[in-house]
C-alpha cells in the first residue's frame, strides 16, 4: 500500500477539469472529421466511504466519466485520481483497487457456469488462489446467487445475472466500486435488493459512485449527488441540497387526455408557470406544472387547456425528481454528448 | 507464491478457461475437428489420382493436412475468440484487469493452437485406418520437440495476429483473408520448392512454414530437421517481442479512440 493511502484527508476520487472528446467521421466519398465533446471539464471528489451518485440524461457524460476513472479511456485533458493515484500514469495499481460494473446483459460468458466466470476473474485480478474459494462462496451469498452458481450463465435471469456482474467486481475487495447503472432492466423486487447489497457495501466501508436514471434510488442511497448534463456538472449536493432548488415550487399534476403540443406550449407561455414537463402514461399524458404560486393558478391552467379532457388534478410538494427535471431542463442540451455516447 | 509463479498460474488458468470457452462453440469444434479429416481425405484422394501413394507421400499428405486444421485453429482460436469477446463485452474487463493482458493473450493463444494440434493426430490415424497409410517416422525421437516448436511459433504468431483484433473490430475479415493463402505459401499442400521464387521469402517468414517442415522433417526427411526446429524457435521470440510491441501501442491507441466497446 503506498503512503498516499494513509492521508486521511485525500479524497477516493477526485477528478479535476476533466475533459473528453470523441473524434469520429462522417460520410464515405467525402468523410469530415467530427470532433463531439462529450465531458466538458467536470471536477468533483469523493471521500472515503462516501456513497456519491451521478445523475443525468442518455448522453450526458456519465459513462465516459466513469471510464476515464477506471481508466478504460484517457482523458483529452485534465486529471483524475482514485485512491490518490493517476488513472493515466498508474493505470495498474489503480485497477488493483477499484472494481467496476456496467449495466445490461454483457460483459459475462454466457457458455459456461457464474462459478467458472467469478473463477477466471478472480485469476485475472490476482486474487490468491488460497482465498478463492472463501473469497467466491461469500460473494455468491452476499449477492444471493449461492446454490445457482453452477448453472450456465445463459439461463440466468437478468437479475441473476446484474448480480453476478457485482460479485465480480467484488472479488478482488476493491476501495473503491463504480457502478454504471447497476439496476438498468431489473424488475422491482431485484432493483430492491441490488439497493440493499449497496447499501451494504457502504456500510462495509466501500466507497462506491454510482449512476442512475432513478431519481428515488438516488434519493434513498446516495450521501452527495452531482447532476451531470450535456457533459458538465450541473448542481452537487446532497438530495435535499437539491431540492432546495425547488423547494417555493409546488408541482401541479394535471392528468390528460389527448393533449396537444400547443396547449402544453400555452401552458409554458403563463407568466406564472416556471416549467411543463409531460409524462407519456398508457392511455394518459401527465402534465407536472411548477410555479411559485400554488394551487391557485390550477384554474387558470384548466382554462388553458381548454377542450382537452381532463383527469385527475393533484398539487404536491416537489420531489428530488422534480428537482432534477428542472436543472435538466434549465441547463443545456445534450445532443452532442448523445452522439458522443454512441460512439463511446 | 512468488512472481513467475503467479504468471505461470494465470497463464495456465487462462489457457484451461478459453480451451473450456472454445469447446462450448460449434464452429470452432467443427473447424477443428472435422476440417483436417476433410482436407486429409481430399488430399489423400487427390494423390491416389496421381498414383503417388508410397506411404512417405501420405504421411506427407496427412501432416499437411493436419497443419491445415491448425492454421485454422489458429486463426479462429486466436482472433476469431477476440472478435467474440468484444461482442460478449468481456474484452474491456480482460484488458482492463490488473494482470497483464499480454500474459492473457498468451493464454488465449497457446490454448487454442495446443487443441488445434489434435488435426495433426486424427489426419495420421484417419490416413492409417482409411488409406493404410503405415506409420514410420524415420526421427521419431525429434517429433516432439517438432511438435512443440512448432506449437510455439504458431502460438506467438496468433498472438500477433490477436493484437490486430483488439484494434480493429473488422480484423475478422483479415483472418479470414490470412486462411487459404497461408495454406499454400506455407508449404501445406505442396513444397515451397515448387512455389514460384518470389513467394518463397514470404514463407520464410511464417510460422506454419517452419512448423511444417520441423514436423515433416522428423517424419520423412533423410536430414533431421534441425534448421527448422530452430527457426520455429526464433520465430516465436520475434513473433512475441514484436507482439508485446504492437500491444503497448495497441493499447493506449484503444483508451485513446474508445474502440474496446464498439461491437
Amino acid at each position: 500500500m503506498t503512503s498516499s493511502l494513509s492521508t486521511p484527508a485525500r479524497p477516493a476520487i477526485e477528478a479535476t477539469d476533466l475533459v473528453r472528446t470523441y473524434r469520429t467521421h462522417t460520410g464515405v466519398i467525402r468523410r469530415h472529421r467530427l470532433d463531439v465533446e462529450a465531458v466538458k471539464g467536470i471536477s468533483f471528489a469523493v471521500e472515503p466511504g462516501e456513497l456519491f451518485g451521478l445523475l443525468g440524461p442518455n448522453g450526458a457524460g456519465k459513462t465516459t466519466t466513469i471510464k476515464m476513472l477506471i481508466t478504460l479511456l484517457l482523458p483529452t485533458s485534465g486529471t483524475a485520481t482514485v485512491m490518490g493515484l493517476d488513472v493515466v500514469r498508474d493505470t495498474t495499481e489503480v485497477r488493483k483497487r477499484i472494481g467496476y460494473v456496467f449495466g445490461g446483459d454483457r460483459g459475462l460468458y454466457d457458455r459456461v457456469s457464474g462459478l467458472d466466470n467469478l473463477r477466471y476473474f478472480a485469476e485475472l485480478y490476482g486474487v490468491d488462489p488460497a482465498e478463492q474459494s472463501r473469497r467466491i462462496g461469500a460473494l455468491l451469498e452476499l449477492v444471493g446467487l449461492t446454490g445457482r452458481e453452477r448453472e450456465k450463465v445463459e439461463g440466468y435471469s437478468r437479475g441473476m445475472r446484474q448480480r453476478l456482474h457485482i460479485a465480480r467486481g467484488l472479488l478482488h475487495d476493491p476501495d473503491v466500486l463504480f457502478l454504471d447503472e447497476p439496476s438498468l432492466g431489473l424488475d422491482p423486487v431485484g432493483a430492491r435488493e441490488l439497493r440493499r447489497t449497496i447499501q451494504s457495501l457502504v456500510e462495509a466501508g466501500k466507497t462506491v459512485l454510482l449512476t442512475t436514471h432513478y431519481m428515488f434510488e438516488a434519493d434513498a442511497l446516495c450521501d452527495r449527488i452531482a447532476v451531470i448534463n450535456g457533459g458538465k456538472i450541473v448542481a452537487l449536493g446532497t438530495g435535499a441540497d437539491l431540492k432546495n432548488a425547488v423547494v417555493n415550487r409546488t408541482i401541479i399534476e394535471i392528468e390528460t387526455f389527448g393533449v396537444t403540443a400547443g396547449t402544453v406550449q400555452r401552458l409554458r407561455d403563463d407568466p406564472d408557470v416556471i416549467a411543463v414537463n409531460t409524462e407519456e402514461r398508457d392511455q394518459s399524458e401527465i402534465l407536472l406544472v411548477q410555479s411559485e404560486h400554488g394551487p391557485q393558478i390550477t384554474q387558470r391552467l384548466l382554462a388553458a387547456i381548454g377542450d382537452t379532457r381532463v383527469g385527475k388534478v393533484v398539487a404536491r410538494e416537489p420531489t428530488l425528481e422534480d428537482a432534477y427535471v428542472h436543472l435538466i431542463a434549465t441547463t443545456g442540451e445534450t445532443d452532442g454528448a448523445a452522439r458522443a455516447a454512441s460512439v463511446s | 507464491m512468488t512472481e513467475s509463479l503467479r504468471v505461470a498460474r494465470l497463464i495456465w488458468f487462462v489457457t484451461w478457461f478459453n480451451v473450456k470457452m472454445l469447446l462450448t462453440s460449434e464452429f470452432f469444434i467443427l473447424t477443428t475437428f472435422l476440417s483436417p479429416i476433410i482436407f486429409a481425405t481430399l488430399a489423400f484422394f487427390l494423390f491416389r489420382a496421381g498414383s503417388n501413394t508410397s506411404g512417405q507421400t501420405l504421411l506427407y499428405v496427412a501432416l499437411g493436412a493436419g497443419m491445415m486444421g491448425v492454421w485454422s485453429t489458429t486463426l479462429f482460436g486466436c482472433g476469431g475468440a477476440i472478435a467474440w469477446q468484444r461482442w460478449e463485452g468481456t474484452l474491456e474487463l480482460l484488458v482492463n484487469a490488473p494482470s497483464r493482458y499480454d500474459y492473457i493473450l498468451v493464454g488465449q493463444t497457446f490454448g487454442a493452437v495446443t487443441l488445434g494440434f489434435y488435426g495433426i493426430g486424427a489426419t495420421i490415424v484417419w490416413g492409417m485406418l482409411l488409406f493404410g497409410m503405415p506409420l514410420e517416422a524415420t526421427f521419431p525421437w525429434l517429433l516432439p520437440f517438432g511438435l512443440a516448436a512448432a506449437v510455439l511459433s504458431l502460438g506467438s504468431l496468433g498472438m500477433l495476429i490477436a493484437t490486430t483484433f483488439v484494434l480493429y473490430r473488422h480484423a475478422n475479415a483479415l483472418g479470414n483473408l490470412l486462411e487459404y493463402p497461408i495454406w499454400l505459401i506455407a508449404g501445406l499442400l505442396v513444397p515451397v520448392a515448387t512455389l514460384p521464387f518470389w513467394v518463397q521469402p514470404i514463407s520464410w517468414l511464417l510460422a506454419p512454414t517452419w512448423g511444417m517442415e520441423a514436423i515433416r522433417g522428423s517424419a520423412t526427411a533423410s536430414d533431421p530437421p534441425f534448421f527448422a526446429i530452430g527457426m520455429c524457435l526464433v520465430l516465436a521470440v520475434v513473433y512475441y517481442v514484436l507482439a508485446r510491441i504492437i500491444l503497448v501501442y495497441v493499447l493506449n491507441k484503444a483508451r485513446r479512440d474508445a474502440t474496446l466497446a464498439l461491437q
